[in-house]
C-alpha cells in the first residue's frame, strides 16, 4: 500500500482540502467516519484515510478483530440452528446471531429450499444491517434471483481465521496491486507449482480454502495466516510460499 | 500402619489373605429401586455403591456447572445431537473411617463425576437420543478402596437395567504393585483389586475397559510409580476388568432369567431366539 | 453466559481427514510441540510460558501462617488456577467450569501429591508457624493444551522462587528481608511435567501431542501423563472418552518420557540463564559505586 495516505486518529479534524468535492455526486462516507452537522467530518477510529474523488467517497482503512456487519458485506456464516422461517447463523464468535431466511437461496421455494444442518458454512451477503437489530443475510441477489457464487459451502476444505483488514485486502478487486496480497496468486502460479484450490473470503475475517488435496489446503491456509500475522510484503510472501511448498514436498 | 510387605514375600498372601491375582467378593444386584428407570447395587469387598438412572429424558433446567456432563455436543449440549450424560455422586459421611463432610463442590467428587460420565458416554449410544439427558446418580455407602471402579461398574449395571442401548459393558477394577516407588525393586509383583489399606500404601491404578476387548476407556493413576511397572500393572488390571465383566454379565443374565421365571416379562415376542439364560 | 464458539462442520471434518493423512493444520508432525517459550520475571517466582498462542503465567508467593491442626509439622502448599473471561468469554469469574476443575485437579496431583515440594521443610515452629506457599496460575490466552503449559509454568515458577531466609534463636523467629540475607530456594525434590495426548479416529487410533484448541474440540479422547526425568510416573489421567488399545497407551507413556526429558533440560537451561543474568558478580560487585545508569 502506498505510504502517502494520511493516518488519522479518532476525533482529529480532517483537513477540508482532503475531503473530496464532486460537483454532482453526494459525498459518501465509509466505515470509520462520522458526519456531525452542519459540516464536520470526524474519524471515529485510527487508520489510513482513503478518499476517492471520482466516486466522491471517503473511508478509513483500519484493522480490527471485532466484526460489525454492514450492508452488502460478503461474509462466511456458520449455521447455528433452524427455526420455522429462517436459519440462525453466527458471523463471529460471541456475537448476536444473524438471520438467513429459508427462501433466500437461488430458486428456493417452500419445497426445494436447501436443508442445512447446524455447523454448516454458508457464503452469504448481509442484506440488512441496522444498529440494535440482528443482521439479515441472503444467498441470492434480490433483483436478479441469481446466487452469484453465494450459497452453502460443500466439498473438502477448511476455514482459517484472519484479521478483518486482511480479509478486506483479499476482497479488493485488485488484491495484488492495491491490497498487497499476492500469496494466492503465487500459490496458484509458478512459485507454488500451480496448486489447485478455491477460496471464499468473508469480510468477517474468515477464509475458506477448498481443495481435494488436504496438503494444498494446509499450505494455502498457513500462507494466508502467516502473511496476515507477520504483515509480509510482496517479496517475503514469495519466499514464504516457496518455503511452505518445499516443506510439504519434503514430507512426501 | 505400614503394610507389612515382608509377610507378603514369605507367604505371597496379602493383608486380607488374597493372592496377587484375586478379586474381592463382588456382589451386585440390578433393579433394586422399582420407581427408577434403572438401578443397581454393587459391592466390591467393603466398597458399597448404589446407582439410579433416569432417562433418557428431556433435559431439565440447566444447572450452572455442577455434575460432570459429557457426550452432548460439547458446550452446545442444549442443541446437541446426542444425549448428555449427567452424573452426580453423593459420598455419604459415614462411608469411610474418618467421618468427613464431602461438599458437592468438592473437586475430587467433580472429577469422579466427570470421569464416570465420560466413561459411560463412550459406550452408550447417545446419538440415538438427541436433545435429551441421561441422569446417573450414584451414592457411596461404604468405602474400602477401588471407589472409582465400583462407581463405573454400578453405573454400567444401572444403564443396562434402564435399557439404554450401549456397545458393551464398561467394566473397571484396580491394580497395584507390591512395593512403593522408592524401592527400585524389579521383582515387585503386580496386585489385583486394591483395598483401602493397600491403596494408601502402594502405587496403583484404576482401569476400565470396554467389553472383552483390550481397549481402555479409563486409566487413572494417582501415585508415584516407575514407568517400567506400568506395563505389568496395566496387564493385570485389564485382565481383572475381563473378570469383572463376566461377573456383571452373570448378574444381568441371572436377573433376566428370574424375571422370565417369575413371569414379570414374558419370554415370547421377539425374545424367542434370544439366549436369556 | 456466552457459549463457547464451536467449529463449523467443514472444519471438524477437515481436521479429522487431515489427521488421517498425518497432516495438521499448522503443518506440525503428530508428535511435535508448538514452539515453546519460557521466560522469568524480574521478581522471583514469576514464570511465563508460551506454547504457540497459548500463554500461561504462574506466580509463586509465600507467607508465614499457622499450620493446619491435623498436620502440625507440614507447611501449606496450594495451587490456585483461574480461568476467567480473559481466557475465553465462555469462562466466568467464580464459577468453575469442568475444564477448570480438571485442570486444577491434574496440577494438584502432578505437583502436590507427587511430593515435588518438600512440605516438611516449610515448617518453622511445629504447630505454630509455617510457610504457606501459593502458586497462582493465570491462563492469559487459550489455544489448546492448557494442561501441559500450566504444569510447566507452575514447576518453573516454584523452582525459580526464593523465599525469605529465616532463623530461630531462643524461641524468636526472625524473617530476613532480601537486603539482609539472600532469599533461599524451596526444597525441591523432583520436577514433574505433564504430557497430554489427544486421540482421534473411530477407534482412537491416531494419537496427537499438543493439540490446538480446534483439535481439542474435535478429539474423541485424551490422556494426560505426568512424569519426571527419572522415569517415575506421577499421575496418569485418561478420564473416559473413546476406548484406546492398552498397547497404544503404553507406547504413549514411553514417548512422553522423552518429551519430559526435553522439558526438564529446557527448564534447567532457562534457570541457569536466569541465574547468570541476575548474578552481578557477588558481594564485591554490589559494593562498587558504579551502576548501570
Amino acid at each position: 500500500m502506498s505510504n502517502d495516505r494520511l493516518f488519522v486518529l479518532p476525533g482529529e479534524t480532517i483537513d477540508p482540502s482532503l475531503i473530496p468535492s464532486h460537483p454532482k455526486n453526494p459525498l459518501r462516507l465509509g466505515p470509520g467516519l462520522r458526519h456531525i452537522p452542519p459540516s464536520d467530518i470526524v474519524p471515529t477510529v485510527a487508520g489510513q484515510l482513503i478518499t476517492n474523488p471520482v466516486k466522491n467517497f471517503m473511508s478509513i482503512e483500519y484493522n480490527s478483530t471485532h466484526y460489525i456487519p454492514s450492508q452488502g458485506d460478503i461474509i462466511l456464516a456458520q449455521i447455528l440452528r433452524s427455526t420455522t422461517d429462517f436459519y440462525l447463523c453466527s458471523l463471529a464468535p460471541y456475537t448476536a446471531p444473524a438471520t438467513l431466511p429459508h427462501l433466500a437461496f437461488e430458486s428456493a421455494t417452500k419445497k426445494t429450499r436447501p436443508i442445512l444442518s447446524p455447523g454448516q458454512l454458508v457464503y452469504a451477503r448481509v442484506s440488512l444491517a441496522n444498529a440494535h437489530m440482528d443482521p439479515e443475510l441472503e444467498c441470492v441477489h434480490a433483483s436478479t434471483g441469481k446466487a452469484d457464487g453465494l450459497g452453502p459451502i460443500t466439498g473438502p476444505g477448511c476455514v482459517f481465521d484472519v484479521s478483518l483488514g486482511f480479509a478486506r485486502r483479499l476482497l479488493m478487486a485488485r488484491a495484488v496491486e492495491d491490497g498487497g496480497v499476492g500469496v494466492l496468486d503465487m500459490l496458484g502460479g509458478e512459485e507454488g507449482g500451480g496448486l489447485a484450490f478455491e477460496t471464499a473470503v468473508g469480510r468477517n475475517g474468515r477464509v475458506w480454502v477448498g481443495s481435494d488435496n488436504p496438503k494444498t489446503v494446509v499450505i494455502v491456509g498457513r500462507a494466508l495466516q502467516e502473511t496476515d500475522r507477520s504483515r509480509l510484503g510482496m517479496e517475503r510472501q514469495r519466499r514464504l510460499v516457496k518455503k511452505l511448498v518445499r516443506e510439504m514436498r519434503w514430507r512426501d | 500402619m505400614p503394610l507389612d510387605t515382608s509377610t507378603y514375600n514369605l507367604a505371597l498372601l496379602r493383608v486380607d489373605g488374597r493372592r496377587w491375582n484375586e478379586l474381592r467378593r463382588v456382589h451386585a444386584q440390578i433393579r433394586t429401586q422399582a420407581a427408577a428407570d434403572g438401578s443397581s447395587y454393587l459391592e466390591m469387598g467393603h466398597t458399597k455403591v448404589m446407582c439410579v438412572v433416569t432417562g433418557p429424558s428431556e433435559p431439565g433446567p440447566r444447572r450452572g456447572t455442577g455434575g460432570g456432563g459429557a457426550g452432548g455436543g460439547g458446550a452446545a449440549a442444549g442443541a446437541g445431537a446426542k444425549a448428555e450424560v449427567v452424573v452426580s455422586i453423593v459420598i455419604a459421611g459415614f462411608s469411610s473411617v474418618d467421618r468427613k463432610r464431602h461438599g458437592r463442590g468438592d473437586k475430587r467428587t467433580l472429577e469422579l463425576q466427570s470421569t464416570v460420565a465420560n466413561a459411560l458416554a463412550a459406550s452408550l449410544h447417545t446419538h440415538l437420543f438427541p436433545h435429551s439427558q441421561v441422569n446417573i446418580s450414584l451414592h457411596v455407602l461404604s468405602q474400602d478402596g477401588s471407589l472409582l471402579a465400583a462407581l463405573i461398574n454400578a453405573a454400567t449395571l444401572a444403564c443396562v437395567d434402564a435399557g439404554i442401548p450401549m456397545t458393551d459393558y464398561v467394566a473397571a477394577c484396580t491394580a497395584g504393585s507390591t512395593s512403593t516407588y522408592a524401592a527400585n525393586d524389579e521383582g515387585a509383583d503386580p496386585l489385583l483389586d486394591l483395598n483401602h489399606q493397600e491403596e494408601q500404601e502402594l502405587p496403583g491404578l484404576t482401569v476400565a475397559t470396554l467389553g472383552e476387548s483390550d481397549r481402555v476407556v479409563v486409566l487413572v493413576c494417582e501415585s508415584r510409580v516407575q514407568v517400567s511397572r506400568l506395563e505389568g500393572m496395566l496387564a493385570v488390571g485389564v485382565d481383572g476388568c475381563k473378570q469383572v465383566r463376566e461377573i456383571l454379565d452373570r448378574v444381568v443374565r441371572e436377573k433376566g432369567r428370574r424375571m422370565v421365571q417369575e413371569g414379570t416379562v414374558e419370554k415370547g415376542i421377539g425374545l424367542n431366539e434370544m439366549d436369556v439364560d | 453466559m456466552p457459549r463457547e464458539a464451536e467449529p463449523s462442520l467443514n472444519e471438524k471434518q477437515f481436521v479429522i481427514q487431515a489427521l488421517q493423512e498425518n497432516l495438521r493444520l499448522d503443518g506440525r508432525e503428530l508428535d511435535q510441540y508448538r514452539p515453546l517459550e519460557l521466560s522469568f520475571g524480574d521478581q522471583y517466582g514469576l514464570a511465563d510460558v508460551k506454547l504457540g498462542k497459548t500463554r500461561v503465567l504462574a506466580k509463586a508467593t509465600a507467607e508465614v501462617t499457622v499450620p493446619y491442626t491435623d498436620r502440625p509439622l507440614d507447611g501449606i502448599f496450594t495451587i490456585a488456577t483461574e480461568l476467567g473471561p480473559m481466557t475465553s468469554p465462555a469462562f466466568e469469574v467464580n464459577r468453575p467450569t469442568e475444564t477448570e476443575v480438571l485442570l486444577s485437579r491434574l496440577l494438584e496431583k502432578t505437583v502436590r501429591r507427587s511430593g515435588a515440594l518438600d512440605t516438611e521443610s516449610l515448617c518453622l515452629v511445629a504447630g505454630q508457624k509455617c510457610w504457606s506457599v501459593r502458586v497462582d496460575v493465570h491462563v492469559l490466552s487459550h489455544d489448546g493444551n492448557l494442561i501441559d503449559a500450566s504444569c510447566l509454568a507452575v514447576v518453573a515458577a516454584l523452582r525459580h522462587f526464593r523465599k525469605p531466609d529465616t532463623s530461630m534463636e531462643a524461641g524468636v523467629l526472625t524473617v530476613y528481608t532480601p537486603a539482609e540475607r539472600e532469599p533461599v530456594p524451596l526444597s525441591w525434590l523432583h520436577s514433574p511435567f505433564c504430557v497430554t495426548w489427544s486421540f482421534f479416529g473411530e477407534e482412537g487410533e491416531i494419537a496427537v501431542l499438543d493439540a490446538t484448541w480446534i483439535e481439542e474440540q474435535v478429539r474423541v479422547g485424551s490422556c494426560t501423563v505426568s512424569l519426571n526425568k527419572h522415569g517415575e510416573i506421577c499421575q496418569i489421567a485418561k478420564l473416559g472418552g473413546t476406548p484406546v488399545e492398552a498397547v497404544a497407551l503404553l507406547q504413549c507413556v514411553s514417548v512422553s518420557l522423552t518429551k519430559v526429558k526435553e522439558f526438564s533440560d529446557l527448564l534447567d537451561r532457562k534457570l541457569a540463564e536466569d541465574l547468570k543474568r541476575r548474578d552481578k558478580g557477588g558481594f564485591m560487585a554490589e559494593l562498587r559505586a558504579e551502576n548501570d545508569r
